[in-house]
């Protein structure tokens, strides 16, 4: 706990740490029990790992930091964290990350993701640096985003603002799942690409679609890639004939015309009755707060498509 | 077999049956190609609906004439153009490691393919073909011009090739680490694929391969005059530097439009050329037409593979093709060794 590994901790700290550690161990717990020890030690261990010059190389991770207080402890968020608007946006690279470049912030914390080009040796770089780095890896579910949050809150010390927001969400969705959960399954084509690439309901946001009971064409798939993208053939979507179309490629100009002009397209129950949904842009790749604003998007979405 | 052409004289270097065979081969597997698929159409209707007869309606029609036709048909064409251009490639250079994207074309087409990849992002086909087409002839002209008048040594060329190659790859590879998001796409486009052919592709492209493919078997008999050294082909009334360079002008030509409709898929250009060669046991570029024909045919089974084996999923069709491909290589190289020796 005391070991010299934060390389920003004010001078005074060790000495009086040491100090409250050794005359602990020579008088058992009695001492630090005292309430005026008690106060000294917990400041001493706040001050010395309690982060508050933070890198946030995810974008997901910069959403939860900010909703759940920490917003202030940040000094630098990668390029691509665009929310929230007051996030210190950087030129900072999560996918390809310079170890110099991060280390010129001078961070205490840093968060990488375990997608980024290798990310085991720039964890390992960073921590030769005594930075200390909280290794995120993408969650595949709910229980994963809440894990994240309820992590970055210990790691902040925001314990129980995290807590409030993992309930709060917990309750929102809730609310959103019950009111627009379908009673009979239809069925949904998720667009990655014009090539057809698409989720299936082993996905974080397949898991979503599962959530309102819609039966999802791309799990038919779902042996073709052990993470649940496949490729679908074209003709297999056409004898699917799903009922509902996500577009998360819309951003790009995919629209409901484009796919409708597709040989087969036109007749599919989706494009026929104007079922087709462009996506908005980040909020279904955000695992953190704004996933209430993805349920309730879903759940107006699917409102009268039989 | 010597004493045989000497009775029959010089125009049975090349035995027509085997052509005639390898169409016929064509034939099937394009009719097999267009039976498979993940809806059922019956044989009789789908003959019935390709004469003009009353077969197929609706949804099912559309399948056939709209989905899997131009499909087996593009694929048909790509694969005749990087077989004949890798058998000219390999008599151009006298190199039987040469491929139709030694010259650059590869790089070139998978820079142009990135910069469109990375900047439509999610609409990747909008604007790839084009990109890919210049990149490739761009990079291959740039080979050209770098070579300059040392062209009459085919190894500056082939260097040039692979330098320009490795310089557009270098940049591909710099935009993809800036766009991580193409990273797929790219990846994919690389081991090709066929996933959006229709009519509009197959008719652009049919115009490029199949006119480069008839000037290629136009000039192959004089394209056997490159075998012998350039002081024996002139003295056959050739001149060498001409001739490569309309080949290559040719070849390139299929090359790119294949690569900007399919992607890069490989190992076609090498293993059916040597195929052919190794079966019949003839090295004449008469085989042009059947090469071209056996290529076809084998880009056609690939493609039904890569749609198939993974149904309703698809396999990029470049991991079919080598797959299938190496180890029937190796088999064919393998045994003629073994009747030579």
């Amino acid at each position: 706990m005391f070991k010299k590994d934060h390389i920003d901790r004010p001078v005074w700290v060790s000495p009086v740490a040491s100090f409250v550690m050794v005359l602990s161990l020579f008088t058992g717990q009695a001492l630090s029990q005292q309430p005026a020890f008690a106060a000294l030690a917990s400041l001493a261990s706040l001050a010395s790992q309690t982060p508050h010059k933070i890198i946030s190389l995810s974008p997901s991770a910069t959403e939860d930091l900010f909703a759940i207080g920490a917003g202030p402890q940040v000094i630098a968020v990668d390029q691509l964290s665009n929310y929230p608007a007051t996030a210190p946006i950087s030129h900072l690279d999560a996918f390809t990350p310079n170890v110099e470049a991060i280390a010129a912030y001078k961070p205490d914390l840093v968060i990488l993701n375990s997608g980024a080009t290798k990310a085991a040796s720039i964890k390992s770089a960073l921590q030769k640096l005594k930075i200390k780095v909280y290794f995120e890896s993408a969650p595949t579910d709910m229980t994963g985003a809440y894990k994240e949050i309820a992590e970055l809150g210990a790691l902040t010390g925001r314990g129980t603002q995290s807590q409030k927001l993992i309930r709060s969400m917990q309750n929102s969705i809730k609310k959103v799942i019950t009111s627009a959960r379908k009673k009979t399954s239809i069925s949904i084509y998720h667009e990655l690409d014009d090539t057809l690439y698409s989720v299936t309901s082993e996905t974080f946001i397949g898991k979503v679609y599962k959530d309102f009971n819609l039966l999802n064409v791309a799990d038919a798939a779902a042996k073709a890639d052990s993470y649940g993208y496949p490729q679908l053939t074209p003709e297999y979507l056409v004898q699917a004939n799903p009922a509902l179309i996500f577009l998360s490629d819309a951003q790009y100009g995919t629209s409901a015309a484009s796919i409708a002009a597709r040989p087969g397209w036109s007749t599919m129950k989706a494009v026929a009755n104007n079922h087709v949904v462009a996506l908005p842009e980040d909020i279904p790749s955000r695992w953190g707060p704004r996933l209430v604003d993805f349920y309730q998007f879903i759940a107006k979405s699917i409102l009268g498509v039989n | 077999m010597f004493s045989k052409n000497r009775r029959e004289g010089i125009g049975e270097i090349w035995n027509w049956q085997i052509t005639a065979t390898c169409a016929l081969i064509l034939f099937i597997v394009g009719a097999l190609a267009i039976s498979f698929g993940p809806i059922h159409l019956g044989i009789a209707d789908i003959a019935k609906t390709l004469i003009g007869m009353d077969g197929l309606h609706g949804q099912e029609r559309t399948v056939l004439l709209d989905l899997r036709l131009p499909r087996m048909i593009l694929a048909a064409l790509v694969g005749a153009a990087l077989a004949t251009s890798g058998a000219v490639y390999q008599t151009v250079f006298r190199n039987p490691l040469a491929d139709p994207y030694l010259l650059g074309a590869a790089g070139g087409a998978g820079l142009g393919a990135t910069i469109a990849i990375t900047n439509s992002g999610g609409n990747i086909y909008g604007w790839l073909p084009i990109f890919s087409f210049l990149g490739a002839t761009l990079a291959v002209a740039t080979s050209f011009f770098i070579s300059g008048r040392f062209f009459a040594e085919p190894n500056t060329l082939l260097l040039s090739g692979i330098a320009v190659g490795s310089f557009a790859t270098a940049i591909q590879t710099y935009l993809q680490q800036r766009h991580s998001n193409a990273l797929r796409p790219v990846y994919n486009w690389i081991l090709g694929e066929l996933t959006v052919a229709n009519w509009s592709i197959v008719s652009w492209s049919s115009v490029y391969i199949l006119s480069s493919i008839a000037v290629l078997i136009s000039i192959s008999k004089k394209l056997d005059g490159l075998l012998l050294s350039d002081e024996e082909s002139f003295s056959l009334g050739i001149d060498p530097n001409r001739l490569r360079m309309i080949a290559v002008a040719a070849a390139t030509l299929a090359t790119a439009t294949a690569v900007s409709a399919s992607g890069l898929i490989g190992f076609v250009g090498i293993v059916v050329p040597h195929l052919v060669r190794g079966i019949t046991h003839r090295v004449t570029n008469r085989s042009l037409l059947t090469i071209s024909l056996v290529g076809a045919a084998f880009l056609v089974v690939a493609d039904l593979g890569a749609r198939s084996l993974l149904s309703p999923a698809e396999l990029p069709i470049g991991v079919i093709t080598a797959f299938v491909g190496a180890p029937f290589f190796l088999f064919v190289l393998r045994t003629r060794r073994i009747t030579h020796s």
